[in-house]
């Protein structure tokens, strides 16, 4: 497959004009950071008319947006930042120290969003355009959080009246209408203070839920530019030279959505590290790709990309159906005389097609497994609660590794029955203390071993079992050009379309 | 005449209050509640307590309704706890897409069924009838679903005649409006062809072996004749129950057509809504079908009346 | 008769053994007709045979030499009929022949279950509440529209996610749904007989409302119903793949028709292998014009348009 380091970076002169359509896959709830959860629709909303206090590059490293600068006293338990000046949000007021405060004050008051900054202590201005943020340990990894939901910023007048409706914001486009499940519309933004930019007039966003509808509207030249993570329409459009596709299959940036099954270590049989073992050595997961991965899904046997840096032989079980038909007879006695348990999931086709043959492979070595669906916010409830014992889940793209803590911790662990983001329930004091020295350290090979422990021990506890990587692919019509070359003002490139998230801002449209 | 009148609208009031009462229960039934969708994982008790008081969701279930109830004869449905969106905005963005898709899948059905079932009963069991009986069974075997994926692949993919997702309203023009909305109305008619056609076709035959039919011919007059115009009328009366109930489980069965064609419909926001558990956006629907409903059968039964006087207005 | 005026309705008379003048035309005369009781056609037959069939595979499912209907067969995933796959395999490489068998067992439970206990119900109920008319037929015509107004979607979820999804529930379901719509078209049927004159005539001359309503309503309504509800078994069918779209129909792997036609109407199934859309719908196809051919004929024979008295 296709991943041509040049698709999606325009050449040639950028023509002004035009309206882009933009088809996404799901409607987003509102545009207020602490009041919403953004998924990858989210984001491609928000990076449209909001923006952030700071941006992750190509390379991985971070770089202040928003903000001008953003530097740390030596021990990271401080922030400056120093906002950039004259820029204005679209409602002609200012930005300025005063409002970021607000922004953040609201995010860590939020119960949505405040588990995320929780080493933030103090957050308060120290003049018209700086502020400090104060944490309780050193957190490193804080401005990867600020380029993310958290550290998007809206107006004041949006803060106070809490609108999630109708984005104010300082992006390159203006709100314009938003119909949920129909349309969203923005128009450019005239003051954008960065100038020459955006190309385009107008962006309108269609949510088209289903990815083979999807596919067909940007066939028929309803949509310009869409993303999907359907294999097969991913196949579909990638050798069609109607269209270019870029996907995140060998990003490096971080760590890739994976697609993996997720276990409930405190619910029998589950909770049996021997039954854990058997299940991860009997799925054939290159298998399940090739037959409903199109074939181009990558298997995944750990959290990290190949190519990454964090990337190590982590010991993940191998295939084999053998060892795992006598590791599930060994478990019996211990659980009556039998493995039975349920696989929850979605009546997502994919997956579907994914349980069922997972549930067979199960079966065949010993186990008496059956399959529930039920809807998505089911699911995660479920998964939150605790009230599972096993289930198919997406989850784990970030661009830096210290934003999952909250699943691995053992901190956000909790009973069955209440509430926990550590939804396996999984508590590992090695896990623990490598997730402290990920989030403290700023020594790259400290925080490398970190990670690589993290990943090591995950695939020793099992309670992900990891099948494949999420093969996002953005794909556009020829007359889309620079889709996916965001250049920051330092004139470093971000990190671009990752996990079904993209930038539009950049792009401009040419004849064809 | 007038009483008639007042009488189905006192019904009317009755049957959707009854229903109202029915939603709201079995909405509140389904396990969970609008927290999950807001807080997604970060459900936690505290903050669930908290947004369940901000909701109003923390009053008793009477207590719920009631304020409902009275938000509603003020003419204020509520709005989704979700995205804020008010009710009446999605039930006034839904509506004009489902009565469109309705006429004209209704009108595409009639205007194949009719024709083909009073040919057919001129000839039971003659060649046309056969054909027509198994062609419409053949529309009957394939699934709505099924159709409408074909009908883009073909129509749309292919041929680029006309969109493949989407609903052009009105206001964008009468071309593109008639472009988006015609593939979901064929795959929407294509289960209602073969409820009229049946249902007329036998009633036909029965009407035709009457004893007023040979009177009929016996006097010279022409066969087409005595179909339209002595056959046709009394053998209606399950045509219009027929029309009755096909509209009625268009009005929430379109859920998969409007699915794979993102047409933001009754059918697809309710089960969104369902999902989601957005009480109020599912009580302000299953209201708003209801009222739709019990009209449309209304008009049908008021017809009914109209076609044969000697059936008694109840 | 003058133009423009319609031709008053009379009621159907009485019918002795010998037929009235002028019905030749359209009916049989008694001679054939007394001959056709004892022989239907070949046809006829034929479609017994195709239904007997489906029944009898259905049942015998478990004890056929078929093959699992969820074994997974990785080499032949969507792979067209072969030897090995009398009708192919679907997208999980599970033999389609032995998915349609097992698949017909729930499908022709919910199918006619449903709509069984929907005509036993519902078309009671409706030919009661034409026929008296006034207090009772407002009551139970207004219990219609709120049942039918009503999203069943709605109802199901709700209902599953309490009672679960088994196929005895399924089918009570559905049954739920058709109910309503089965009172409406059989109260509509029955309204259009209930005010003639033989009815009249039966009841001034004493006969009880059972009786009326078994002897006289009854097969006059019977062959509309029946001809409704036969669409409906195939509607049922049907449906249940919508549902089975929404994750609502019965547990997987278990198979129904609908949910195999489900998964194979996605686009790519669709284009690589049509057969697990194809086979089910011919499947449904082959039952409703066998079942409607054996009531046609079966109606045909019984001429039931005589008032008994």
């Amino acid at each position: 497959m296709q991943s041509s380091a040049t698709a999606g970076v325009g050449t040639g002169t950028p023509k002004k004009g035009g309206t882009l359509v933009v088809g996404v896959d799901s409607e987003i709830d509102g545009f207020l950071p602490s009041q919403n959860h953004w998924d990858n629709t989210g984001y491609t909303y928000a990076y449209a008319v909001l923006e952030a206090l700071t941006a992750v590059t190509i390379d991985g490293s971070w770089r202040p947006y928003l903000a001008e600068s953003m530097t740390a006293n030596p021990d990271h338990t401080q922030w400056t930042l120093t906002m950039r000046p004259g820029i204005t949000f679209h409602d002609g007021s200012q930005l300025d120290a005063d409002v970021v405060v607000a922004n953040l004050e609201q995010v860590l008051a939020s119960a949505l969003t405040k588990q995320a900054l929780q080493p933030i202590t103090d957050v308060k201005s120290t003049g018209p355009l700086t502020l400090t943020i104060d944490t309780n340990e050193p957190f490193i990894t804080l401005p990867y959080f600020l380029a993310s939901q958290v550290g998007f910023i809206v107006a004041k007048s949006q803060l106070d009246s809490q609108n999630t409706q109708r984005p104010i914001g300082t992006g390159p486009f203006v709100y314009s209408q938003w119909v949920p499940n129909d349309h969203f519309t923005v128009t450019k933004n005239q003051r954008y203070w960065q100038s020459g930019q955006p190309y385009l007039d107008s962006i309108t966003f269609h949510p088209i839920f289903a990815d083979e509808s999807r596919e067909a509207a940007l066939r028929t030249g309803q949509l310009d530019i869409m993303a999907s993570r359907d294999p097969h329409v991913i196949k579909d459009l990638a050798h069609d030279p109607s269209f270019s596709q870029i996907n995140t299959l060998s990003g490096r940036v971080g760590e890739p959505d994976i697609d993996f099954i997720l276990l409930n270590t405190e619910a029998d049989p589950l909770s049996d590290l021997t039954v854990r073992q058997a299940l991860a050595r009997s799925i054939d997961a290159p298998t399940l790709n090739k037959l409903f991965g199109a074939g181009i899904t990558p298997a995944a046997t750990g959290l990290f990309y190949q190519g990454s840096p964090y990337y190590s032989n982590n010991g993940y079980p191998t295939y084999d159906p053998g060892e795992a038909k006598s590791l599930i007879e060994e478990a019996k006695p211990r659980h009556g005389g039998q493995i039975a348990f349920m696989l929850q999931t979605i009546p997502d086709p994919r997956l579907i097609d994914t349980t069922q043959a997972i549930q067979q492979m199960w079966n065949q070595v010993g186990c008496d497994v059956s399959i529930g669906t039920i809807q998505q916010v089911e699911l995660i409830a479920n998964s939150a609660t605790g009230h599972f014992q096993a289930l198919t889940f997406e989850l784990f793209g970030v661009s830096d590794p210290d934003l999952n803590y909250q699943w691995w911790s053992s901190t956000t662990a909790a009973p069955i029955g209440s509430i926990a983001l550590n939804f396996a329930r999984n508590r590992d004091p090695v896990i623990d203390a490598a997730l402290e020295q990920g989030r403290t350290s700023s020594d790259m090979a400290t925080r490398v071993a970190a990670y690589q422990t993290i990943d090591r021990q995950l695939a020793k506890d099992l309670p992900y079992l990891y099948l494949g990587v999420a093969p996002w692919s953005l794909t556009a019509a020829t007359n889309v050009e620079n889709y996916n070359n965001w250049i920051l003002p330092d004139g470093s490139r971000e990190q671009g379309f990752n996990a079904g998230a993209f930038n539009p801002s950049p792009i401009w449209l040419v004849e064809t | 005449m007038l009483v008639y009148v007042a009488k189905r609208l006192a019904q009317l009031v009755v049957i959707v209050f009854v229903i109202s009462v029915l939603a709201f229960l079995l909405v509140h039934l389904l396990p969970g509640d609008p927290t999950l969708t807001i807080l997604g994982p970060n459900d936690t008790p505290q903050a669930r307590a908290q947004l369940l008081q901000q909701l109003g969701l923390n009053k008793s279930l009477l207590q719920q309704y009631w304020t409902w109830l009275t938000n509603v004869l003020h003419g204020n449905l509520g709005e989704s706890f979700i995205t804020h969106q008010t009710v009446t905005n999605a039930v006034a963005t839904a509506i004009p897409i489902d009565i469109e898709l309705i006429i004209l899948s209704q009108l595409m059905a009639l205007v194949v069924a009719i024709p083909l079932a009073l040919f057919a009963a001129l000839r039971p069991n003659g060649k046309l009838d056969r054909v027509a009986n198994s062609g419409s069974f053949a529309m009957l075997s394939i699934p709505t679903f099924v159709a409408a994926v074909i009908l883009v692949l073909v129509f749309a993919v292919e041929l680029h005649w006309v969109p493949a997702t989407g609903f052009n309203r009105l206001s964008q023009g009468l071309g593109p409006n008639l472009k988006s909305a015609v593939l979901p109305s064929v795959a929407l008619a294509l289960g209602s062809v073969v409820i009229y056609f049946r249902l007329l076709r036998t009633d036909l035959i029965a009407t035709l072996q009457e004893d007023f039919v040979t009177m009929a011919r016996s006097k010279g007059l022409s066969t087409r004749y005595i179909l339209l115009r002595h056959a046709l009328r009394p053998s209606s009366f399950s045509l219009l129950a027929g029309a009755g109930i096909s509209i009625g489980s268009l009005l929430t069965g379109t859920f998969v057509v409007e699915y794979l064609m993102q047409l933001d419909g009754l059918g697809f926001q309710l089960v969104n809504a369902i999902n989601q558990r957005d009480y109020l956006m599912v009580q302000g629907f299953a209201l708003v079908i209801a009222v739709f409903y019990v009209l449309i059968n209304f008009v049908v039964d008021f017809v009914l009346t109209l076609l044969d006087p000697r059936v008694r207005r109840a | 008769m003058p133009e423009g005026h319609p031709v008053p309705v009379l009621p159907p008379i009485e019918r002795a053994s010998v037929a009235a003048p002028g019905a030749e035309l359209i009916a049989e005369p008694a001679e054939s007709r007394a001959k056709r009781r004892t022989k239907y056609g070949v046809l006829f037959w034929v479609c017994v045979g195709i239904v007997g069939a489906m029944i009898l595979l259905a049942v015998l499912a478990s004890v056929l030499p078929i093959q699992s209907p969820t074994s997974l067969d990785y080499q032949a995933v969507n792979s067209g009929p072969s030897l090995h796959h009398l009708l192919g395999t679907d997208d999980l490489g599970r033999d389609l022949l032995s998915r349609i068998i097992y698949g017909s067992r729930v499908s022709l439970i919910i199918g006619f279950g449903s709509v069984g206990i929907g005509l036993l119900f519902g078309g009671s109920a409706g030919m009661l509440a034409a026929f008296r008319g006034r207090g009772t037929d407002g009551v139970l015509n207004a219990l219609s529209f709120v049942l039918l107004a009503f999203p069943p979607i709605l109802a199901i979820m709700v209902i599953e996610a309490f009672w679960g999804k088994t196929l005895l529930k399924l089918t009570l379901l559905f049954a739920l749904v058709a109910t309503p719509q089965l009172f409406r078209v059989v109260r509509a049927n029955t309204l259009s007989f209930a005010n003639r004159e033989f009815i009249t005539a039966a009841r001034s001359m004493g006969a009880t409302t059972n009786r009326i309503l078994f002897k006289e309503l009854l097969p006059n309504v019977l062959p509309s119903a029946v001809s409704f509800a036969l669409i409906g078994v195939a509607i049922a069918i049907v449906v249940e793949g919508s549902l089975a779209f929404l994750g609502l129909s019965i547990s997987l792997p278990t198979a129904s028709l609908g949910n195999i036609i489900n998964e194979g109407a996605q686009l790519y199934n669709l284009q690589a292998n049509p057969y697990p859309v194809l086979f089910p719908s011919l499947y449904i196809f082959l039952l409703i014009v066998s079942l409607n051919l054996i009531g046609d004929r079966l109606r045909a024979s019984y001429d039931t348009r005589e008032a008994k008295l």
